[in-house]
């Protein structure tokens, strides 16, 4: 059990069925990611990178094969476990940065703390992590609507971080930002690796999967490289 | 808050206050139709209950209609009309016994003259030895000379009349137009269950009306006072032996205030049922657009779904903030339609009816939370498919849409 690895793609396909017929988003992959590694993942448009990615964020199971996250096949457990996995195990951040338009900074990053403990948050956790990302007080009251495309990333990372996820998935996380923000970015997310995360990014930039360990390439859905 | 799924949805109705307040407006009529209409039909009830209670220990005899002549026959005038005979009043005293009292009663409606003013009313023929039976006279004394008359309390409020106003009774063309004059003023009846409703009548003596009307000894209805409430029954058969002797041909109609009562009453609950019918396709009404309200919000919410099921919330969280959503828009409207019916309702029960002495009272007043409650129902059940959709989509179509 020392060598299971953190995760595990077992021949894993993801077949999406269209009316113009069977399309495979994801031929049968094989990988093992293993805990503090860093992976940038790469490939042309529409190769299954994202796919991919929503598999390891439990969105969606496989069509065939099996993969293991933290030693369970996902597609065995239930719709709750996997809900519950997202939350606890997961952080993931998005290329639209997807926060919820209705709640402040603050809340934002609150409100994954809120679903776990089923309480308000007490701890200052919150507070903590968006200082982490460089936001004070009046900042974090802000609508994410009142905050630059960085300044969203930067509470979208401080969200996905809070509740201590052992993975973090960033699909194309600086797809939106201009280059020195999204070196920024980057900055942060390094740091998170090196404090012990395992960081998967897809990235249509070299220059950013240099930060990784390693680097997979997809093509049509199955692996390059 | 403490619920940040309640702050969400707080947060998204104050987004659409318009909408939301729109939506709210129907269960706001829904609620104001259930419990006024609700209200106005117990009331209606309450009242005539209480105003029939007042004749409850007498019994009425009228002349059965079968005994009218032919069918087209138009000969009839107030002389010939059918009524209760002498002999069967004797009939009558017979089988009621000596503790009862009678009433026999003639009455017919005539037209009258006040200073200048032209009237139509009925006219109640009683013996002034009656009159005291049954009337309380609330101001001037009982009729003593041929002349006098006594008038009900709603007519006299009217015509302003006072104790010795005089009243020129028949039409214009008439050639004799006899003068009445008033020396009382009966108190208050209501609808009375003895069917003589003298609030908006002219009472005269017995000999004044067949001087007047002829049709002496004819009675239009005899009135039988018990003594005892109880001994109804047996008093009714009793005469009911007595009278009609040919049972496929009764000779006279008996009737008391509980059979007329539940008669009265189950012609009201079928009105309330109706109108209460009317307050719940208000509602259904109101359901509807409370219903699209939530898919609006629902669908344009849909990419916030997806975030928020894509980072972790459960199912039922997502149902239970689309449901909150909808229970604030139900106690919204629920609570403006609540305030509204206290207003409408009491409006309308003190147009309607003329008093509100039971409005208060709990069986009318409890169609209010009632209707509330009903009105937030509504909403709550309207919610549940938006909210069960927006709980079942996929996350990743749902991050997808725009
Ligand atoms: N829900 C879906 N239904 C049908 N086809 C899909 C769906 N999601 C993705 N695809 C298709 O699968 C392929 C891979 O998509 P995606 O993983 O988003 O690519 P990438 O992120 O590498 O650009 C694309 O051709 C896309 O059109
Ligand atoms: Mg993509």
């Amino acid at each position: 059990m020392i060598n299971t690895p953190l995760i595990r793609f077992a021949d894993v396909s993801k077949v999406y069925h269209l009316e113009s017929g069977d399309f495979t988003a994801l031929d049968h992959i094989s990988l093992d990611i293993q805990d503090n590694e860093f992976i940038a993942i790469m490939g042309p448009s529409g190769s299954g990178k994202s796919t991919m990615m929503n598999q390891l964020g439990i969105l969606d199971v496989p069509t065939s094969g099996e993969l293991f996250i933290s030693g369970r096949d996902v597609a065995k457990i239930t719709a709750l476990e996997r809900t519950h996995m997202r939350r606890d195990t997961i952080g993931y951040i998005f290329q639209n940065f997807y926060l919820i338009p209705l709640l402040s900074a603050y809340e934002n990053v609150e409100y994954p703390l809120i679903l776990k403990h089923k309480k308000r948050d007490e701890s200052g956790k919150a507070t903590a992590m968006l200082k982490a990302v460089g936001f004070d007080e009046a900042l974090s009251a802000h609508r994410p609507t009142q905050l630059s495309g960085g300044q969203q990333q930067r509470v979208a990372i401080a969200r996905a971080l809070v509740n201590d996820p052992k993975i973090l998935l960033c699909d194309e996380p600086t797809g939106n930002l201009d280059r020195k923000t999204g070196f920024q970015i980057m900055d942060i997310l390094c740091g998170l690796h090196s404090e012990g995360k395992t960081v998967i990014i897809v990235t249509h930039d070299p220059k950013i999967a240099e930060y990784a360990d390693r680097t997979i390439t997809l093509e049509d859905g199955r692996i390059a490289a | 808050m403490k619920d940040i799924f309640f702050d969400l949805s707080v947060r998204s109705v104050r987004l659409n206050l318009m909408r939301s307040i729109l939506a709210s407006i129907g269960i706001v009529i829904g609620v104001v139709a259930i419990s006024s209409m609700g209200m106005l039909g117990t009331n209606m009830q309450l009242q005539v209950k209480d105003q029939l209670s007042a004749g409850a220990d007498t019994i009425v005899i009228t002349a059965d209609a079968v005994r009218m002549g032919p069918t087209g026959s138009s000969s009839s005038s107030s002389s010939s009309a059918t009524g209760i005979t002498k002999t069967q009043l004797n009939k009558i005293k017979l089988a009621a016994g000596l503790t009862s009292k009678l009433v026999p009663v003639y009455s017919t409606t005539t037209q009258f003259t006040l200073a200048s003013t032209p009237g139509r009313s009925t006219v109640y023929g009683l013996n002034p030895d009656d009159i005291t039976k049954f009337l309380t006279i609330s101001n001037g004394t009982n009729i003593g000379g041929i002349n006098d008359a006594l008038v009900g309390a709603t007519f006299a409020t009217n015509f302003d009349l006072k104790i010795g106003n005089r009243i020129r009774i028949g039409q214009d063309t008439d050639t004799s137009r006899p003068v009445l004059r008033i020396v009382g003023i009966l108190a208050a009846r209501g609808m009375s269950s003895d069917n003589v409703n003298t609030d908006n009548a002219i009472i005269v003596s017995d000999d004044w009306y067949t001087n007047q009307y002829g049709g002496k000894d004819v009675y239009k209805q005899v009135n039988v006072i018990v003594k005892d409430i109880n001994t109804i029954p047996d008093v009714k058969t009793a005469i009911d032996t007595k009278l009609n002797t040919d049972q496929k041909k009764p000779a006279v109609r008996i009737s008391d205030a509980s059979s007329r009562l539940s008669g009265i009453t189950s012609s009201l609950s079928a009105i309330t049922t109706f109108i209460l019918a009317i307050g719940g396709i208000s509602l259904l009404v109101a359901a509807t657009s409370i219903f699209n309200v939530m898919m609006m919000s629902v669908n344009e919410r849909i990419q916030e779904i997806g975030i928020l099921l894509s980072i972790g919330t459960e199912k039922g969280e997502v149902r239970r903030m689309f449901l909150y959503e909808a229970v604030i828009l139900g106690i919204l409207g629920a609570g403006i339609g609540g305030i509204s019916s206290l207003i409408i309702g009491y409006s309308v029960v003190s147009y309607m009816i003329g008093t509100t002495k039971y409005f208060f009272l709990p069986e009318s007043i409890m169609y209010i939370p009632m209707g509330m409650a009903i009105g937030l129902m509504v909403c709550i059940l309207s919610g549940l498919y938006p909210a069960w959709k927006a709980s079942n989509m996929d996350p990743i179509d749902a991050l997808r849409s725009e």
